[in-house]
């Protein structure tokens, strides 16, 4: 099962992430990010608001595929998930990112539950849908959700900036224990911790005609 | 503390239920229109209050308060205090209290959970200063949850303070205001220095934050281009 796990939060799945910076390239351009230090605090604001509230819903999502009735559970997250992401251009992100998402997971997991999904749905429904349809546990669709909300990310500002990769690579490990926190204490609730910054930032980029990044 | 506002035969609105208790007193100062009194300093630190807000269809209500909240550490190892507004609306609301000022060490929740009817208006304001002049912040964590006709339409938890997760440098302001308005056609996103306004099925969320609170107030207005509510109230 942890190959599952393992598979899902592979950076090298082709479920479109990569072309998704998490706000890092308008950080970058507003200058609040610029080495080393300013990305780890960035990917720690990142990781305890989105990705804190990706972790809860893809872990209720993975819990709601054994639910009576998995469509209307799966559309309730959905709503939620739209509430907690009051940026048009951060839904965006997230829908195509979970389209992505249902397209390689339904081939790669097939299981019932990915027909219930609404069409487009949010990243972390769909993430979670693909940790139960691979067997997986919701504390296992928290654990991928948060440690995604930060892998991708730091990999768009190493391209970015051209930082050192194994630089890149100690920050994003010596999360590690905020990860599993967040993603310990988003199993059992739906968090909704915002960040206006990163609403912000993302508005600003989705305008902007000369992005690299789609988000 | 308890407000029920009501339409009378005539059409005008009348308050059947204005009921205060503890380190909250209300006041009726105008047709649908109350004020807030703090009984006392404070909040403290342990206090919990708890504003139960029903404006029932045709009704108008507007709640204010007189002076800014001023939120006090208890002596000791301080626990936060909470303020919890449940608000049932078919009729119209305004939500405009003054200003919270958060001093060091103080940890304050304010929680508003607001189900709107169909047709159901809301605007609700947050203006929040983390410590008074010269004072190290305090820290607030203020959570919004707004449902219309039962489906949620915002969900947020804002922490501002040290040691909360959105407040961080380089971005780590003083002063935080918030409005949220219901009852009006979709808004268009609107972007400013350090201000933004997004969409809501029928209305908008804006959001501003500054070192000062009266910068974050003008910046907030500069995105929602309501002017009226640089004064709020």
């Amino acid at each position: 099962m942890t190959a599952a796990l393992l598979t899902l939060a592979d950076s090298r799945l082709p479920a479109g992430g990569h072309t998704h910076s998490g706000g890092v390239e308008q950080a970058i351009a507003a200058e609040l990010l610029t080495d080393p230090a300013s990305l780890a605090l960035f990917l720690r604001r990142r990781l305890t608001t989105s990705g804190a509230v990706a972790a809860g819903l893809a872990a209720a999502a993975c819990r709601a595929v054994d639910d009576t009735d998995v469509v209307a559970a799966l559309a309730a997250l959905d709503a939620e998930a739209d509430a907690r992401t009051p940026a048009p251009a951060l839904r965006a992100a997230s829908r195509q990112q979970g389209r992505g998402l249902v397209r390689v997971g339904g081939r790669a997991w097939p299981h019932p539950a990915w027909a219930a999904l609404p069409v487009q749905p949010h990243h972390p429904l769909a993430l979670g849908v693909a940790a139960a349809a691979g067997g997986l546990a919701p504390r296992d669709a928290a654990a991928a959700a948060a440690y995604l909300s930060v892998s991708g990310p730091a990999t768009a500002a190493q391209r970015l900036l051209a930082m050192d990769p194994i630089t890149v690579a100690a920050v994003t490990a010596r999360l590690g224990p905020e990860v599993d926190a967040v993603a310990a204490a988003a199993v059992d609730g739906l968090p909704a911790a915002a960040d206006p910054l990163l609403d912000l930032l993302a508005e600003v980029h989705t305008v902007r005609t000369d992005r690299f990044f789609a988000s | 503390m308890e407000v029920v506002a009501r339409r009378d035969a005539r059409g005008r609105t009348v308050l059947p239920v204005v009921r205060a208790s503890g380190q909250l007193a209300v006041r009726r100062t105008g047709e649908g229109a109350v004020h807030l009194v703090a009984t006392a300093f404070g909040p403290l630190g342990g206090d919990d209050a708890e504003v139960r807000l029903v404006v029932e269809e045709g009704a108008r209500l507007s709640v204010h308060s007189v002076a800014a909240a001023v939120v006090l550490p208890a002596r000791g190892g301080s626990p936060p205090s909470r303020q919890l507004v449940r608000a049932e609306v078919a009729g119209v609301l305004h939500l405009t209290p003054e200003p919270t000022v958060v001093t060091a060490r103080a940890v304050h929740v304010a929680e508003l959970h607001a189900e709107l009817g169909e047709g159901g208006e809301l605007t609700a304001t947050e203006q929040v200063l983390l410590g008074r002049a010269g004072e190290a912040p305090g820290r607030w964590t203020g959570t919004t949850r707004v449902v219309v006709s039962g489906r949620p339409v915002l969900h947020t938890t804002v922490g501002l303070g040290p040691g909360t997760p959105a407040w961080l440098p380089p971005v780590a302001p003083r002063a935080y205001v918030s409005t949220v308005r219901i009852g009006e056609p979709r808004a268009a996103v609107q972007t400013g220095v350090d201000a933004v306004r997004l969409p809501l099925p029928g209305g908008w969320v804006g959001t501003a934050w500054a070192a000062e609170l009266h910068e974050a107030v003008a910046r907030l207005a500069g995105v929602t281009r309501e002017r009226d509510l640089e004064v709020a109230r």
